[in-house]
């Protein structure tokens, strides 16, 4: 009897339908989204027949459109720097605290990933608005004659999204912090560094992978965000991806909104290296 | 950092995560017509006028049928492509590894995009579920995969191999071996498939079909004009039905869920 070649193919379809769904599903749309970038306008359909650059030249030639690629990457970074600042030390202590503290702040920072991101932003514009309990309490209180300016702008979308992308900080630098044995740390302190120095010298520069990871998870995080800048930015502050998405689900402009997406990803990823290769040098240093 | 001043810096941020979510869950029990804060008296008004709205009833069952169908869809690929990854993969295996990891890497916006522009160019449209569950299989995939690899690391392949010279065929050895020993990992990424499918809204939202909508689409379009504490009651059941599964699975059933 022959044998059948199973045993050189048979492992090969286990791996074959994901890779069969992410070859289809993945890789050729996300080449598509290229090719559809450089399609002509259509006239009453997505896109017209016909190849052209027009679509980057409407980009290039038009400030406001370079001028929200500008605004979306200054929440991008303002929204990591304040999640680091906020998230290292929380990070720190899920690490190194004591035990009972441990279990409780783990839950309690993986929990907000459970909730649906539409109903995390909704939580915000209650708390934010007008109308919203930090304005009510702080008017109640006397504090303010009028309703601050909390929602419908840039700081309304920031806090927001720096509450969404917190976790995403926070467990990186965690396990970075895990992963650095105490035992250096106490070494530094029984030569007479300080817990600054320690720290500043020791666990600092050995958490900075940790860093990077939870910083680039961030950065790119919030420039792709869609629903928070949506619900919190109302219509007078927009970000690309919005920008982009109203492009393509609304008024149809599907080879423009491609080439808004492509320059948008492109900067995004321009800065992700650029701050790759920093903090790179930074501990090799 | 002085340590009462650290543990207090800590617990602000804890309230700061949990804010905006006790806030939607007080918000729905609030008796008045609109949202105030304090709630002007506590009722489940706003529960009934939602049971009673067939829009959000309709949204929620679109929802379950299309995480349902993600989650065995997801579970049986996912499941596959790990048992490839710890037992076949080889050299391979870093590759695989990133592959697999890939939907949850890359901005879900742009995929929904190009989700949207590629079932249209096969004429596949989003008149039926086919593109949308195509999605969230996409982006759930790597929880499955992520679960059931870190449920086989401790497999060794000898046991496979024992059962395989005392005559155990290919099918046995999986159900009798391998199944049993990965099944918490199985079980625990299918629901986080689950959770995930349930709660996901950009790629649901690009790829929805006219008058088709899942509970989180239906709950951005009514938050966009409406502003009762009706949608607070549509969000805690929700939160509800989400921290139902984990609860379930962690303490009740003992798994593990890693969502990493």
């Amino acid at each position: 009897m022959i044998v059948p070649p199973r045993k050189r193919f048979g492992p090969l379809l286990l791996i074959a339908p994901a890779a069969i769904l992410l070859g289809v599903f993945l890789v050729l749309p996300y080449l598509n989204i290229v090719v559809m970038s450089f399609r002509m306008p259509g006239q009453g359909t997505p896109y017209g027949p016909g190849f052209t650059l027009g679509n980057y030249g409407k980009f290039f030639s038009d400030f406001f459109y370079i001028q929200q690629v500008i605004n979306t990457l200054w929440i991008g970074f303002l929204t990591t720097f304040i999640c680091l600042v906020l998230g290292y030390p929380v990070a720190w202590q899920l690490a190194r605290g004591a035990s009972t503290f441990r279990a409780l702040g783990y839950a309690l920072v993986l929990s907000p990933l459970l909730v649906g991101i539409v109903i995390r932003s909704y939580g915000w514009t209650i708390l934010l608005g007008n109308n919203g309990i930090i304005n009510r309490t702080l008017t109640g209180w006397g504090l303010i004659d009028g309703p601050l300016p909390l929602m419908y702008n840039a700081l309304g979308i920031i806090i927001a999204l720096v509450h969404v992308f917190l976790p995403f900080m926070i467990l990186p630098i965690m396990s970075a912090i895990q992963g650095i044995d105490p035992s250096l740390e106490a070494a530094a302190r029984s030569l007479g560094a300080s817990k600054v120095t320690s720290f500043r010298r020791i666990t600092l520069p050995l958490s900075l992978p940790g860093i990077q990871a939870g910083c680039i998870l961030v950065f790119v995080l919030s420039l792709s965000a869609y629903v928070t800048p949506s619900l919190i930015g109302g219509l007078r502050v927009k970000t690309m991806a919005v920008t982009v998405v109203d492009a393509l689900i609304d008024t149809f402009q599907w080879p423009f909104g491609s080439a808004l997406a492509l320059m948008l990803s492109v900067t995004g990823a321009i800065f992700v290296v650029i701050f790759g290769r920093l903090t790179v040098m930074k501990w090799k240093a | 950092m002085s340590k009462p001043f650290f543990t207090v810096y800590c617990l602000i941020i804890y309230a700061f995560l949990l804010a905006p979510i006790a806030v939607v869950v007080i918000a729905s029990f609030n008796a008045g017509a609109f949202l105030t804060f304090p709630p002007q008296g506590l009722s489940f008004r706003w529960y009934l006028v939602f049971f009673n709205n067939e829009v959000f009833m309709r949204a929620i069952r679109t929802s379950l049928w299309i995480a349902t169908l993600t989650m065995v869809i997801s579970g049986i690929i996912g499941t596959m492509a790990a048992m490839f990854y710890v037992t076949h993969a080889g050299k391979l295996k870093e590759t695989v590894r990133v592959a697999m990891l890939a939907p949850l890497l890359l901005p879900e916006v742009l995929t929904a995009i190009s989700l949207l522009f590629f079932v249209y160019s096969v004429g596949l449209g989003t008149q039926n579920l086919v593109g949308m569950i195509v999605g969230h299989v996409l982006i759930t995939l790597p929880f499955v995969f992520i679960n059931v690899s870190a449920s086989m690391e401790s497999y060794d392949p000898a046991w496979s191999l024992a059962a395989q010279s005392l005559g155990a065929g290919r099918f046995t050895r999986f159900r009798r071996i391998m199944l049993p020993l990965i099944k918490p990992g199985v079980i625990g990424g299918c629901l986080f498939a689950f959770i995930i499918s349930f709660d996901v809204f950009t790629i649901s939202f690009m790829l929805k079909g006219v008058g088709m909508s899942t509970l989180p689409i239906q709950l951005f379009d009514y938050l966009r004009t409406n502003f009762t504490p009706e949608a607070a009651a549509v969000s805690t059941c929700s939160i509800v039905l989400t921290m139902a599964v984990v609860v379930i699975s962690e303490k009740v059933l003992g798994l593990r869920i890693h969502r990493f």
